[in-house]
């Protein structure tokens, strides 16, 4: 068997195995986000709606994405991949294990969109969610872009999923936050906020490590070849925009707050991330710093412009994956150099003129739009039929732990909280 | 007052009907809680029923209330000395403090959290035990009793002889001029200052809560002015206690001339604001000032504030590290 077609599917194995470990640390960034009697529901939702996605996946998205005879918006054939290897191609890989891959991606993107639900959605709304957002959202604009839909016509550059995987899901969580509404307590009635500070920022620093060592996987894999050792070079354009945004992201915090604040240092690194990894194999290194550094700023002030328009985005999905997504795919149309624009066109600063600025636009701003209106509709049409999607007053306020699953994810603390809570609770009069 | 009993209770109503004719005015505010305090003594005297008080004896406060700052709602800070050093003293002045301590919290000054009060046996010695303690305090260099010791020497007299606060605080100041490091232990115990001015200019306000968009005067405009004045004061052996007074003491030196310039302008405008965020009503008093709703003049001079507050801290704080 033709060598780099083994090594290809090797090297493509490692990465999904650092991209599926990349649940791992959303798990941590998620709960460290929130508080103490939510933690327990959000470790086990998360392995869950992985497993869940992981299933719809295999039935339905990798044919919608990939499938051939396909239509404007998806592809028709290949639903229940049967595990069949295509004819080995030189240069290829094996179609498992690009399946396993792929499968790893649309798992992150579903993450980060239930990172809207944060602290106040209902279980069942995880699961309804889950399965419609594979269906109808992901692989759509997986499709345009990656399965030879329209705007990989147009040479759209998004090398990793900048749009694909991190606008995409920033977009839904973006639609679910609104609709669910603000967590009891954030807003106050005379428009004032509160901060309702994560629970663990040990959790939080060690998910956003996590992430990044994971995104080696997401990025430098997503070479899916061994090719010409190619994947360093995108390796290191992916660390250096992770620094810059966590330098850019402390410094910016430092001067406008007087103090670095923790958890913006950490989102700086994360939008880094996110913003390199459309851009990190078609820049040069030093464009990669410039990337990220405008990321970790970008994110700073995202998150501070949602909070004043009283959209509670609990866990910055929006302001780390969605902002800095749509920064770091128009990205390319600035910096994308003509040796590296493998797809498209090179860059304003390459003398690609506006070509493809224009196009990074123009994907951007409809992937972004679709996945909004059609995340947006689907929730909207689960509130109705479901009922609603949030949970209850009194639910929310004892914690998702109990509430959902019954046990705390820290039954030591919580059960004294718990037991103190019943006692104010007897003394108002209040059920329990 | 109609009647001529008196009660905590009768000393409370009269204290809600007259406490809000002092809105806009400190000094007089000041003034009239010194009234009610010292009726409340003469109350906790007569129900003690132990009869008049067996020596001399002085009952300061301290605190806020020490410097002449307190607004309309504060905690009680207050302690004793008592000049004979007898079992029979001891045990009375026990028994008034405990009094004076509750007494005062039914007329509405709340229990001070931080057990500054004559109930404590820690801030109700004789005379001779105050001097011992102090010394203790001075060479443990303990961050409590640091704290203790600023504190103390914001005392003023309220009701009796003022000879033995001063006495005390000249054991304060002496000890000092022999051991430079006392002042390096009070200025390791106030380093500490909110950021109110950001590195591009900025004020910086609140980010989160009821006070977002505010600041608070209390610890991030008084703090600086009122811990770097005391400890000045200390090195100097001013015993005056409303800071205004011991600035106008430190100027008349001439090596505080530079430091302390523009220092009491910047502190009178800055009680005047907080008094303007005084509310009666309320019973319940703010020191969050709220930025945004100020014009530009005003909020020019809240920086000037600020600035100054810091510039004076940590001047100071390299005046004492010198080691003077």
């Amino acid at each position: 068997m033709d060598a780099m077609y083994l090594m290809n599917s090797l090297w493509t194995m490692v990465a999904a195995i650092l991209v599926i470990f990349m649940i791992g640390g959303f798990i941590l960034l998620e709960a460290g986000s929130t508080r103490m009697k939510n933690a327990g529901h959000v470790a086990g939702k998360t392995i869950f709606t992985f497993g869940l996605a992981s299933i719809v996946f295999w039935t339905l998205s990798y044919g919608l994405i990939f499938g051939g005879n396909a239509n404007f918006l998806v592809g028709m054939t290949d639903f229940f991949y049967s595990g069949d290897l295509a004819k080995p191609e030189e240069g290829g890989l094996a179609t498992t294990v690009f399946f396993v891959f792929q499968l790893a991606f649309a798992a992150i993107s579903v993450t980060i969109a239930l990172g809207g639900f944060a602290e106040r959605a209902k279980f069942s709304a995880y699961v309804v969610f889950t399965i419609l957002f594979g269906i109808l959202v992901y692989p759509v604009i997986a499709h345009w872009i990656w399965g030879g839909g329209w705007l990989a016509e147009h040479g759209k550059q998004d090398f990793a999923g900048s749009t694909v995987v991190h606008l995409t899901g920033a977009m839904a969580a973006l639609a679910a936050t609104i609709l669910l509404k603000p967590r009891i307590g954030k807003f106050n009635k005379d428009g004032s906020s509160n901060n309702i500070a994560g629970h663990n920022q040990v959790y939080t620093a060690l998910a956003v490590l996590i992430l990044w060592v994971g995104w080696f996987g997401f990025n430098a894999g997503s070479t899916v070849s061994v090719d010409g050792a190619f994947f360093g070079f995108v390796a290191l354009n992916t660390n250096l925009a992770a620094g810059a945004g966590a330098v850019a992201a402390t410094l910016i915090s430092w001067f406008v707050l007087g103090k670095p604040d923790i958890p913006t240092i950490l989102n700086g690194a994360l939008a880094g991330l996110v913003a390199i990894t459309a851009s990190c194999a078609f820049v040069d290194v030093w464009a990669s710093v410039v990337i990220g550094f405008v990321a970790g700023i970008l994110t700073f002030y995202g998150a501070r412009f949602l909070e004043k328009r009283k959209i509670d985005d609990p866990i910055f999905a929006v302001s780390v994956h969605g902002i800095p997504g749509i920064w770091g795919t128009l990205s390319t149309g600035f910096f994308a150099t003509k040796e590296l624009a493998s797809v498209g066109k090179p860059g304003l600063f390459y003398g690609g003129g506006f070509d493809q600025l224009g196009v990074q636009f123009m994907g951007v701003a409809v992937s972004g739009i679709y996945a909004f209106v059609v995340s947006f509709a689907i929730l909207w049409v689960m509130k109705k039929v479901m009922g609603g999607i949030r949970v209850s007053e009194e639910e929310e306020i004892m914690g998702l732990d109990i509430s959902e699953h019954g046990s705390y994810g820290y039954p030591e603390q919580m059960d004294k909280l718990a037991k103190e809570a019943n006692v104010v609770a007897s003394k108002t009069h209040v059920s329990s | 007052m109609d009647t001529g009993v008196l009660t905590y209770k009768s000393i409370k109503i009269w204290k809600e009907q007259n406490i809000s004719k002092y809105k806009g005015d400190l000094a007089g505010l000041n003034a009239f809680h010194d009234q009610v305090m010292k009726k409340v003594l003469e109350v906790a005297i007569v129900q003690l029923q132990k009869g008049l008080p067996p020596c001399a004896f002085s009952w300061f406060i301290t605190g806020s209330g020490g410097r002449f700052e307190q607004g309309f709602i504060s905690d009680q800070d207050h302690g004793m000395i008592y000049v004979e050093d007898t079992e029979e003293c001891r045990s009375y002045f026990k028994a008034l403090g405990e009094e004076l301590s509750d007494g005062l919290a039914l007329v509405g000054y709340p229990y001070c959290k931080g057990y500054i009060m004559s109930s404590n046996p820690l801030w109700c010695k004789s005379l001779e035990s105050w001097k011992e303690q102090l010394r203790t305090w001075m060479e443990s260099e303990s961050w409590e009793a640091i704290r203790y010791l600023q504190i103390f020497y914001d005392a003023r007299v309220l009701v009796g002889e003022t000879l033995y606060i001063n006495q005390l605080k000249n054991v304060v100041y002496k000890y000092q001029l022999e051991q430079p490091n006392l002042l390096k232990r009070f200025m390791a115990n106030i380093m500490h200052l909110k950021n109110t001015i950001g590195p591009l200019g900025q004020i910086l306000v609140e980010r989160y809560g009821p006070y977002q968009g505010c600041i608070d005067l209390k610890y991030s405009a008084f703090v600086p002015y009122v811990n770097a004045i005391r400890i000045l004061a200390i090195k100097e052996g001013i015993y005056e206690t409303s800071t205004l007074s011991r600035i106008s003491e430190l100027v008349k030196k001439e090596k505080y001339t530079n430091l302390l310039r523009n220092c009491n302008d910047n502190f009178e405008l800055l009680l005047k604001y907080r008094l303007s965020l005084f509310k009666v009503d309320d019973y319940f008093d703010t020191h969050y000032l709220k930025i945004a709703g100020l014009s530009k003049a005003e909020k020019k001079q809240i920086k000037q504030i600020l600035k100054t507050g810091i510039r004076i801290h940590d001047e100071v704080i390299e005046l004492i590290e010198k080691g003077c």
